[in-house]
C-alpha cells in the first residue's frame, strides 16, 4: 500500500498497469492450482484408467493417458461383469433405474405441483398446518422412517396380492421403491412449487378469474407455461435425486430389481477374481452418465435442483 | 412384459389415477354433497369452497401421513420392544443394550469426528474457491468442474476413492494415487517439508481459527452482553468448551507430528489404519460437499453492496481485511445455512461408510450400524433405538431449519 501511493504522487499517469506475476496472483492461482488437483485428478484418473487395458495398468503408470485405447472395459461393466449373482453387468440395474425413475419422477410432480397450487390459491384454514407438516416431512432424516416402511410395504403388497391371487409384491419390486420416491419427494417439491407461485402476482390470478378461468384453467393456461423453470428444476432435482439413491434400493429391492448404484456397489465390492480396475472405473462413469448428461446440458438450473435438494432428509 | 411398457403403465396409471380423483371428487362436491341450486345454493357454494382446498391437498397429506407420519411413531414404539419376545414392551432395554456396544460408542465418536471436519472443510474450501474464482476469467470453468462431483452418486465417488487409496504389494508398481505419492517420500528434505512442516502448519491454522472462534464466542460473555437470554449464554460455553478443547488437541498432535515415526517406502493399506481412515473417508464427502458450499456461498459473495468494499479499499483495508472483516461478516447467515445443512448430510452419512470399508476397522458411523442391526442382525429393536439417536442428533439443527424455512416462506 505505501508504495502504491508514493507512486501515484511521481507518476500517476494512465491506468493502473496491471502485473501479471503479482504475490496476490500468484498466491491466487497457486492455491486454485492446488484445489483444481485435489478435485480434478480423480476424475481424471476415472476416465483414463477406464480406456486402458488390464496389463497396462498393472505396469503402474496411473496419470499417463492410455497407450492404446480399449472400450473393453465400458463393454464388459455394461453387459458382462458380475454383480453378486448375475453375470450380466449394469445394463439390468440401468433398466431397472430407468423404470424406477421415470414413473417417480412424472407422478411426483404432478401431484407436488397441484399441491404447491391449492396452498398458493386458497389460503384456507389449516394450510399453516399442512404447510408445517410438508417443513418437517422435508427435512426429517430418511432413517427413522426406513423400517416401519419395510412393513407396510410388505402387508400391503401381500395383501393385493392375495386379493388378487397374484403373486404380486411391493417389497423387493420395483413398485415399491416407485412408491418411496414418489412420495418422499412430495415434500421438497410441494415446498419448491409453493415458493415459485406465491412470486406470481396476484393480479394475473385475478385477471383470469375475471375471465372466467377457473382452477384448472389457471394452472394449465397460466401457471404452467409461466412457471417452465421451476418445472425443469423440479425435474433435476428428482432425477439426480433418484438416480444416485442407495439407501432405498439397497433396502427396498432384491437383486433382480436392485438400482444401477447398488449394483455397481456390488461390482466394486465383488470378492472373486482379480480387480479390475479398468471396469470399476467404466461401471462408475456409466452409472454417472445420466446425471452428468443433465448437468452439462442444463448447467445453472442443475446448481438450482441440487441446492434445493440439498436439504431434504 | 416390455419395460418400456411397464413404465408407460405406471406413468398413465399414477397421472390418470390422480387426474381422475381430482376430477370426480370436485365433480362429487359440487354436484351430489353440496350442489349450487335448490333453496341452499348459495350456501351450499360457500361451503363447497371451504372442503374444495382439501380435496386437492388430500393424496399429498394421506401419502405423507401414511409414509412419513406414521413410519416414526412406529419406529419409535419398535425401539422399545423386543423381537426375542415377540414384540413385548422391554421399556429402554434396547437403549441398554446399545449403550453397553462398544460398536456404538465407536460409530458416536467417528459421528462427531465427521461433524467437526467435513462441515468446517467443505464450507472453508467452498469459500475459498468462490472468493478465488471471482476474480478470474475463467473462474467459471474452474466452479463448473468443481461442482461436477455433486453430480456423482455418493457409491460412484466411494469407487473412484477406492482406486485412490488402492494397495499393491511393495515390489510391483503402485496404482493407488495415493501410495503412488507415498511411494515417492524417503524421509529426505522434501519429505520432512511436506510430511512434518506442512501438517504442521495445517494443523497450528486450524487451531489458530479454533481458538479465535472460541475468543468471539467468549467476548459478548466478558462484557456482560444484556438482551442475551441463558440459553443463548450456555450455548456459547458449551461451543467454547468445545473449540478449547480442539485447540488442546491439535496443540497435542503438533507434537506428535514431530516425533511419529513415518514409514517411508512401505505401501501403506490405508483404510485399515485405524482412527486415520476416517479421515479418508471424511475426504470423499468433502471432495462430493464443496461444489454445494461454493455454489451458495459465490452467489452470497456476489451479492454484497460494491459500497462497503469500496469504502474498506478507500480506507486501506488490505485485501485480507477486506475478506475477513468486510465480507465475511455479510455472508455470515448463509455461511450458516451452508454449514448447518452440510451437518445434516453428515450426520446421516452412509453411503461412502457402506461402500467403502462398512464400518470396519472402526471406521463405523451410527447410519450404518442402524443398517447393521436392521437388516444383518435382524434386530428391530436396538435398530430403531439407533435410528432414533440419529433423529435426536438432527433434531436440533432440523427445529432451526424449520422455524427459518417458516419465516423465510411465509
Amino acid at each position: 500500500m505505501a508504495d502504491a501511493t508514493t507512486n501515484a504522487v511521481t507518476e500517476a499517469r494512465g491506468p493502473k498497469p496491471r502485473r501479471v506475476f503479482s504475490s496476490t496472483n500468484i498466491i491466487i492461482y497457486g492455491t486454485l492450482l492446488v484445489v483444481c488437483l485435489y478435485y480434478l485428478l480423480p476424475l481424471y484418473v476415472m476416465i483414463v484408467t477406464s480406456l486402458k487395458g488390464m496389463p497396462e495398468i498393472r505396469l503402474g503408470n496411473i496419470f499417463s493417458p492410455p497407450v492404446e485405447v480399449t472400450f473393453q472395459p465400458w463393454v464388459k461393466a455394461w453387459s458382462e461383469a458380475c454383480t453378486g449373482i448375475n453375470w450380466d453387468g449394469l445394463s439390468r440395474g440401468f433398466w431397472n433405474s430407468v423404470q424406477i425413475l421415470v414413473p417417480s419422477v412424472i407422478v411426483s410432480i404432478a401431484v407436488a405441483s397441484v399441491s404447491g397450487y391449492a396452498l398458493v390459491n386458497w389460503r384456507f384454514k389449516g394450510s399453516e398446518a399442512f404447510f408445517t407438516i410438508l417443513i418437517f416431512g422435508a427435512f426429517i432424516p430418511y432413517q427413522v422412517m426406513i423400517y416401519p416402511i419395510v412393513i407396510i410395504l410388505r402387508d400391503t403388497g401381500g395383501f393385493i396380492g392375495d386379493v388378487t391371487g397374484t403373486n404380486f409384491r411391493l417389497m423387493g419390486s420395483i413398485w415399491g421403491l416407485v412408491i418411496v420416491h414418489t412420495i418422499f419427494g412430495m415434500p421438497i417439491l410441494t415446498l419448491l412449487f409453493r415458493n415459485y407461485f406465491t412470486s406470481v402476482p396476484e393480479e394475473l390470478f385475478k385477471a383470469a378469474r375475471v375471465d372466467g378461468a377457473g382452477f384448472w384453467g389457471i394452472y394449465f393456461k397460466i401457471m404452467l407455461p409461466m412457471s417452465l423453470p421451476i418445472f425443469v428444476v423440479a425435474m433435476i432435482l428428482q432425477v439426480t435425486g433418484i438416480w444416485n439413491d442407495f439407501l432405498f434400493g439397497v433396502i427396498y429391492t432384491k437383486p433382480e430389481t436392485y438400482p444401477m448404484t447398488v449394483q455397481l456397489n456390488n461390482i466394486v465390492n465383488s470378492v472373486q477374481g482379480v480387480k479390475e480396475y479398468n471396469v470399476n472405473m467404466a461401471a462408475t462413469l456409466l452409472t454417472g452418465l445420466v446425471p452428468l448428461t443433465i448437468y452439462f446440458i442444463s448447467g445453472r438450473l442443475f446448481v438450482r435442483g441440487i441446492a434445493a435438494g440439498a436439504v431434504k432428509g | 412384459m416390455n419395460p418400456a411398457l411397464q413404465g408407460l403403465i405406471t406413468v398413465v396409471l399414477g397421472v390418470g389415477g390422480c387426474l381422475t380423483y381430482f376430477y370426480m371428487s370436485n365433480r362429487i362436491l359440487d354436484t351430489v354433497i353440496f350442489p349450487a341450486k335448490g333453496p341452499n345454493a348459495g350456501r351450499n357454494i360457500n361451503r363447497a369452497n371451504m372442503v374444495r382446498p382439501w380435496l386437492f391437498v388430500f393424496p399429498a397429506m394421506a401419502a405423507l401421513m401414511l409414509y412419513l407420519g406414521y413410519p416414526v411413531f412406529e419406529t419409535l414404539r419398535l425401539s422399545l420392544t423386543d423381537r426375542s419376545q415377540g414384540g413385548a414392551f422391554v421399556g429402554l432395554d434396547n437403549y441398554r443394550q446399545m449403550m453397553s456396544e462398544d460398536k456404538f460408542w465407536e460409530a458416536m465418536r467417528n459421528n462427531m469426528l465427521w461433524l467437526i471436519v467435513v462441515p468446517a472443510a467443505s464450507t472453508a474450501f467452498g469459500l475459498l474457491v468462490a472468493q478465488l474464482t471471482d476474480r478470474i476469467s475463467w473462474g467459471n470453468i474452474a466452479k463448473s468442474l468443481i461442482f461436477m462431483p455433486m453430480a456423482i452418486s455418493f457409491v460412484g465417488a466411494s469407487v473412484i476413492f477406492k482406486l485412490i487409496y488402492d494397495t499393491r504389494p511393495e515390489d510391483v508398481g503402485q496404482i493407488g494415487i495415493l501410495n503412488a505419492i507415498w511411494m515417492q517420500f524417503e524421509g529426505g528434505v522434501g519429505s520432512f517439508l511436506f510430511l512434518k512442516i506442512l501438517p504442521a502448519i495445517m494443523v497450528l491454522g486450524f487451531g489458530l481459527v479454533v481458538a479465535y472462534i472460541a475468543w468471539l464466542l467468549l467476548r459478548p460473555l466478558m462484557e456482560d452482553a444484556k438482551g442475551e437470554g441463558i440459553l443463548l449464554k450456555l450455548l456459547r460455553i458449551i461451543l467454547a468448551v468445545i473449540a478449547v478443547w480442539l485447540v488442546f488437541v491439535s496443540l497435542r498432535s503438533l507434537f506428535g507430528i514431530f516425533t511419529t515415526e513415518l514409514p517411508y517406502g512401505k505401501p501403506q493399506t490405508w483404510l485399515t489404519l485405524p482412527f486415520y481412515n476416517n479421515f479418508f473417508l471424511m475426504v470423499v464427502l468433502i471432495w462430493i460437499q464443496t461444489g454445494f458450499a461454493m455454489v451458495i456461498l459465490s452467489a452470497a459473495l456476489r451479492g454484497i453492496p460494491e459500497e462497503t468494499v469500496e469504502a474498506a479499499i478507500i480506507d486501506g483495508a488490505n485485501p485480507f481485511q477486506i475478506f475477513f472483516k468486510i465480507k465475511v461478516p455479510q455472508i455470515m447467515p448463509t455461511i450458516v445455512v451452508v454449514w448447518t445443512t452440510i451437518t445434516l448430510t453428515v450426520l446421516k452419512v452412509f453411503d461412502i461408510v457402506f461402500a467403502m470399508t462398512n464400518g470396519q476397522w472402526e471406521t463405523q458411523v451410527l447410519a450404518n450400524y442402524m443398517f447393521d442391526k436392521l437388516f444383518r442382525a435382524n434386530d428391530w429393536g436396538v435398530g430403531s433405538a439407533a435410528a432414533i439417536i440419529i433423529m435426536l442428533l438432527v433434531t436440533p439443527i432440523l427445529v432451526w431449519n424449520v422455524y427459518n424455512a417458516r419465516k423465510e416462506m411465509r
